[in-house]
């Protein structure tokens, strides 16, 4: 792809995207934290724990979770579900509505098997994960995998049935020539303001998923989510809660960095 | 400015060889259906288009007969719905026209062609590729080394006067910038015909003679043969060696008008008023 996606991330890049670049909104976003805790802290004060902890019992469950080791096993199970099931989910999702949107006869082939599957929930699908993967890592990421399928698929074809007319026909008057030349020279590229939207919002649902992923027995942040849960430990359940959120926060920041990078030529 | 345009004097065939006698009225009275090997330009042959759809067939075009001779620069004016979008994208090779045909240097057009360089209304660059790269686009299909590509889209963007703007991206550039990139885009390639459809029709009115007047700079400094559609009539006059006038329901040929004004041509020019007049009368009077 012709797109400059060459050149380092400086650090404008990443105070940008966290927003660290205007102190007055720095500032508001602070504030709004700081209440939000302040009304947890005491509306918990008028409730029993396993309504809703102290801010402050959270925090402690979190250093200990944390200190135990317990957490970062956890995660890094996790990390283990959600790298290979959004990497492949993504990829095959894009590649599929790519190639469904700009093919007419793919299209004419798979829109009522599309229409078919999209409305069953990956959750559904718990008994293939067991089935053909065990209840293992494997069987997680598949989980994973389809939620970042249908996410893609539906952004990449919107995206691709989106691109000009017009872009295509000036292609093709400057000798584009076949399917594959006309996707690679004009379709992705046009498309690809869309198709990372979709990506973008597909990290997020994922690590949604994960919850969901580990559901039947496989160790992680969702299992240990599940485990508290069935104990009624409501401040070990925010903790690891928490620990979704960070990782969602992190992994969309860096995301929009690069977003931002690859889209340079954006208006 | 020299505004000798090589076109007129040096063209290949003088402008009476034409494939088509410029005093032949409107419809080809002439055969022309057997294609002579050694014509240049673009010949369109007896073109019709006719859009069939929920209601009653609509005839778009009809039997439009008309020739440009290399290195000439020839415009295409009409009202709105006669047909002018239609015939440029049929000579294009975007879309297929009913019957007749369009030849380009005594080849006929079956589809889009890098042997024409088209612009557009409305620029259509490439908005993630920097204004080097979108004028190196066509080149990149092309079967020149690296070294030919960079000195040609050195020289393209030195034609349109965009040197320092190379790697900007479209997004910074004025309208009047983006159709230079296109035109330089167009030219790339070393087409035979640049085929432009109201290329200077979203830019403002001073931008617009500029355009005119560097449009006929790199038509006299290449020699290309140029087909350019628009509804603005001084516009035509301003540029064409030769007019041709559509009439519409269904879209025709109502007149070829020959422009005998020398260049540059000035609008107080007499001449240039009276050529407009006709063209204007043309357009009004044909029912």
């Amino acid at each position: 792809m012709a797109t400059d996606t060459g050149g380092r991330f400086d650090g404008d890049e990443l105070r940008t995207g966290l927003g660290l670049d205007d102190p007055r909104r720095l500032a508001r976003g602070a504030a709004g934290i700081v209440g939000f805790v302040a009304v947890w802290h005491l509306v918990s004060l008028t409730q029993p724990a396993y309504v809703l902890p102290s801010p402050a019992a959270v925090g402690g469950s979190f250093a200990e979770e944390l200190s135990s080791g317990t957490m970062t096993t956890a995660l890094w199970s996790s990390v283990r579900h959600w790298v290979p099931g959004t990497i492949v989910g993504t990829g095959l999702g894009v590649a599929a509505g790519v190639a469904f949107s700009w093919s007419g006869l793919l299209d004419d082939v798979t829109a009522p098997l599309v229409r078919t599957l999209r409305p069953v929930p990956p959750l559904a699908l718990i008994g293939f994960a067991i089935a053909w993967f065990g209840i293992n890592d494997a069987g997680a990421a598949f989980i994973i995998a389809v939620g970042a399928f249908w996410i893609n698929f539906y952004a990449s074809y919107g995206a691709v049935e989106g691109v000009s007319e017009d872009l295509l026909d000036v292609g093709r008057t400057l000798g584009v020539g076949g399917d594959l030349d006309m996707v690679r020279s004009i379709v992705l590229p046009a498309s690809l303001p869309g198709i990372l939207t979709g990506v973008r919002t597909g990290l997020g649902r994922c690590w949604m998923l994960v919850v969901a992923s580990e559901i039947f027995g496989v160790p992680g942040v969702g299992r240990e989510i599940l485990r508290a849960s069935n104990n009624l430990l409501v401040d070990t359940v925010i903790a690891y809660i928490l620990v979704l959120s960070l990782m969602y926060l992190l992994v969309d920041v860096a995301f929009r960095a690069v977003q931002r990078r690859v889209l340079v030529w954006r208006a | 400015m020299n505004d000798g345009p090589m076109g007129e004097d040096n063209g290949p065939m003088g402008e009476d060889d034409g494939p088509m006698g410029e005093d032949d009225g409107p419809m080809g009275e002439d055969d022309r259906t057997g294609a002579t090997t050694g014509e240049s330009g673009v010949v369109v042959d007896a073109v019709g288009k006719t859009y069939e759809g929920d209601g009653p067939p609509v005839r778009a075009l009809d039997d439009v007969s008309f020739a440009v001779d290399g290195s000439e620069f020839v415009c295409l004016v009409g009202p709105s719905g006669c047909g002018k979008t239609t015939l440029f994208r049929i000579i294009a090779g975007l879309t297929d026209a009913s019957d007749g045909a369009v030849r380009l240097a005594g080849t006929p057009v079956t589809g889009p062609t890098t042997d024409m360089g088209v612009v557009f209304q409305e620029y259509h660059l490439f908005p993630w590729l920097t204004v080097e790269e979108n004028v190196g686009f066509g080149l990149e299909r092309s079967d020149r080394s690296e070294a030919e590509r960079e000195r040609r889209v050195d020289e393209m963007l030195g034609l349109v006067g965009l040197a320092e703007f190379r790697e900007s991206y479209p997004k910074s550039l004025s309208g009047g910038m983006k159709q230079r990139v296109a035109i330089a885009r167009a030219l790339a390639v070393d087409p035979e015909l640049l085929l432009m459809d109201e290329p200077f029709g979203a830019v403002d009115a001073q931008t617009r003679e500029m355009l005119q007047r560097e449009l006929l700079d790199v038509w006299a400094s290449t020699g290309k043969t140029v087909l350019f559609v628009t509804h603005d009539v001084a516009e035509a006059v301003t540029l064409a060696d030769r007019i041709v006038v559509m009439a519409a329901e269904p879209g025709r040929v109502a007149e070829v008008v020959d422009v005998d004004v020398d260049r540059p041509r000035e609008r107080d020019d007499p001449a240039f008023g009276e050529h407009v007049a006709r063209v204007r009368e043309l357009i009004g009077a044909r029912p």
